[in-house]
């Protein structure tokens, strides 16, 4: 597991997001933040280069005529 | 008389439309004054078209007694989920960010109900942007469940599923992304379908999360739920998501015969991961009896943990669900109600690796789904407890409580929601049928014998 954040780490990423929030609402943030964390963390398995994720561009959608 | 009218379900309604037995005009004034006497008890519309839908059956009735119906909703009263968007009708998703949106036009699926004749009452109480509830600081109070109006209709299609139980509405389509149609179907004792991802288009929905919101229909059986999908169900190129397929006759599909299904039943899940309480297991197996009573098997089947499945089906919605809602969470966050705000604002710092991880998994589950779907016609499972108390959560709930639901917009399968019974309370019990990819008429013929089967159907709430 990585170094698990501080809630003044959380502040500056959320910050960089272009969330600048209300003290209150930073709170929800924080608390938020902890639960997802959790969830990344457990994905972080290493997986084979090739490993496709379930969305990829589908160049057929875009031809003519399909619009 | 209104009460008798009003709890017609579909099938019997367009029979005797179809007659001329009864008038869409008498059949649509029988739900409105429910809605307008009994309404006020749960508050499952948000906005009733009154004028709009007299208009729409006396029009219906002219072309009925002129040239017969169109189809079997000709004529038939149904509503919508506030977040379907309806031409010159207020589409709100429960927000204050949309208290004054008025579509231009209809969603597809408003298109598709409309061009078949039928008869749009108004549109019904969600959980704010069909994700944040319940919640009393949106802009309409939450819906309440027509079996004990102190309990939850749960969501997000909170509004649908109550009308439909209560007799206001034979009719009405909700949204999936988590379980949206499946637990509301299941609080209130209605039968409530996610089809397959891309069956049904999500255009003009407002969205929850792209890749994995469904759009679907919940009525009091399944064979009515059969009729909606008839309806909705087709491809459209507006929607980058919609499934070029042939779409088979749902009716012809309920024989009533389940012979020969093979049933796979997750028993680590039910044992391990997600327990339900020993009532629901008891209902459940009750079911299962049912099933083998019929003549079909069942067996238990091994599916990837639902840890993973939650894990992928969040990260991968709260990412979506920040994106679409990052202009407002920037610029007027204190609009949103807090248990929305607090559930999505955190994909705010989820990192793009965190999303093509949860994507990739994603890929992994929906084939291990599928491989297991291989060897067995159906799953089933409860699709939740009986409703609990309304009143407010936890936000924090969404990320811990393990979902016997979200799998199946994961791997993208067709899922229904039955009730199965009642609990000491009076509350509904719920079976939930998943099938293979595309296979709707499986899943709804088990569904169908199932009701047909079992007294469930003639117990209706009392207002």
């Amino acid at each position: 597991m990585t170094k698990t954040p501080t809630d003044d780490d959380i502040v500056r990423l959320a910050r960089q997001a272009g969330l600048d929030l209300p003290d209150e609402f930073m709170a929800e943030l924080i608390d938020a933040y902890g639960h997802v964390r959790q969830m990344t963390e457990r994905l972080s398995a290493v997986r084979p280069h090739g490993d496709e994720p379930a969305h990829v561009f589908v160049a057929s959608a875009f031809l003519p005529g399909k619009d | 008389m209104v009460s008798e009218l009003a709890f017609l379900t579909i099938a019997q309604a367009s029979r005797l439309i179809a007659k001329r037995e009864l008038s869409p005009v008498e059949l649509t004034e029988a739900c409105l004054r429910r809605i307008e006497m009994l309404d006020n008890q749960l508050d499952s519309f948000v906005t009733v078209t009154a004028g709009r839908a007299q208009a729409e059956a006396k029009a219906a009735e002219a072309a009925i007694m002129a040239s017969g119906p169109l189809s079997r909703l000709h004529g038939i009263p149904y509503c919508l989920k506030d977040i379907f968007e309806t031409a010159g009708i207020r589409t709100t998703a429960m927000s204050k960010q949309l208290a004054d949106n008025v579509p231009a036009r209809d969603s597809h699926c408003q298109e598709k109900l409309a061009a078949a004749g039928g008869v749009l009452l108004g549109k019904n109480a969600t959980w704010e942007f069909a994700h944040g509830g319940p919640s009393w600081d949106v802009l309409f109070p939450p819906a309440r469940n027509p079996w004990d109006r102190t309990c939850s209709p749960a969501g997000s299609s909170s509004g649908s599923a109550a009308a439909v139980a209560a007799g206001f509405a034979p009719a009405t389509l909700g949204s999936d992304t988590g379980g949206s149609i499946r637990s509301p179907a299941a609080a209130c004792g209605v039968a409530g379908l996610k089809p397959t991802y891309g069956l049904v288009s999500r255009r003009g929905v407002l969205p929850n999360c792209f890749s994995q919101d469904h759009a679907g229909p919940l009525a009091w059986t399944t064979e009515d739920v059969a009729v909606l999908l008839q309806t909705i169900a087709g491809h459209d190129p507006e929607d980058p998501g919609s499934a070029d397929v042939a779409i088979p006759d749902y009716a012809a599909a309920l024989t009533g015969n389940v012979k020969g299904l093979v049933i796979g039943v997750p028993t680590t899940w039910l044992e391990k991961e997600a327990p339900p309480s020993a009532a629901t297991m008891a209902a459940f197996e009750a079911a299962l009896d049912v099933f083998r009573g019929l003549g079909a098997s069942v067996r238990p089947v091994t599916l990837p943990p639902i840890e993973q499945f939650d894990d992928a089906k969040k990260i991968i919605a709260i990412s979506e669900l920040f994106t679409i809602h990052a202009a407002d969470l920037r610029k007027r966050p204190e609009l949103f109600g807090a248990s929305l705000r607090y559930r999505i604002i955190a994909g705010g710092l989820v990192r793009a690796e965190d999303y093509i991880q949860a994507m990739r998994l994603r890929t992994e589950l929906a084939r291990s789904l599928q491989a297991v779907l291989s060897t067995v016609d159906l799953l089933m499972l409860p699709t939740s407890e009986p409703a609990g108390k309304l009143e407010p959560v936890l936000p924090s709930s969404l990320f811990t409580r393990p979902s016997l639901t979200a799998a199946f917009n994961v791997g993208g399968n067709p899922a229904l929601s039955v009730c199965s019974g009642f609990d000491a309370r009076g509350l509904p019990f719920s079976l939930q049928i998943v099938g293979r990819l595309f296979d709707e008429p499986t899943v709804l013929r088990a569904g169908d014998a199932y009701e047909k089967a079992m007294p469930w159907r003639d117990k209706r709430p009392v207002l």
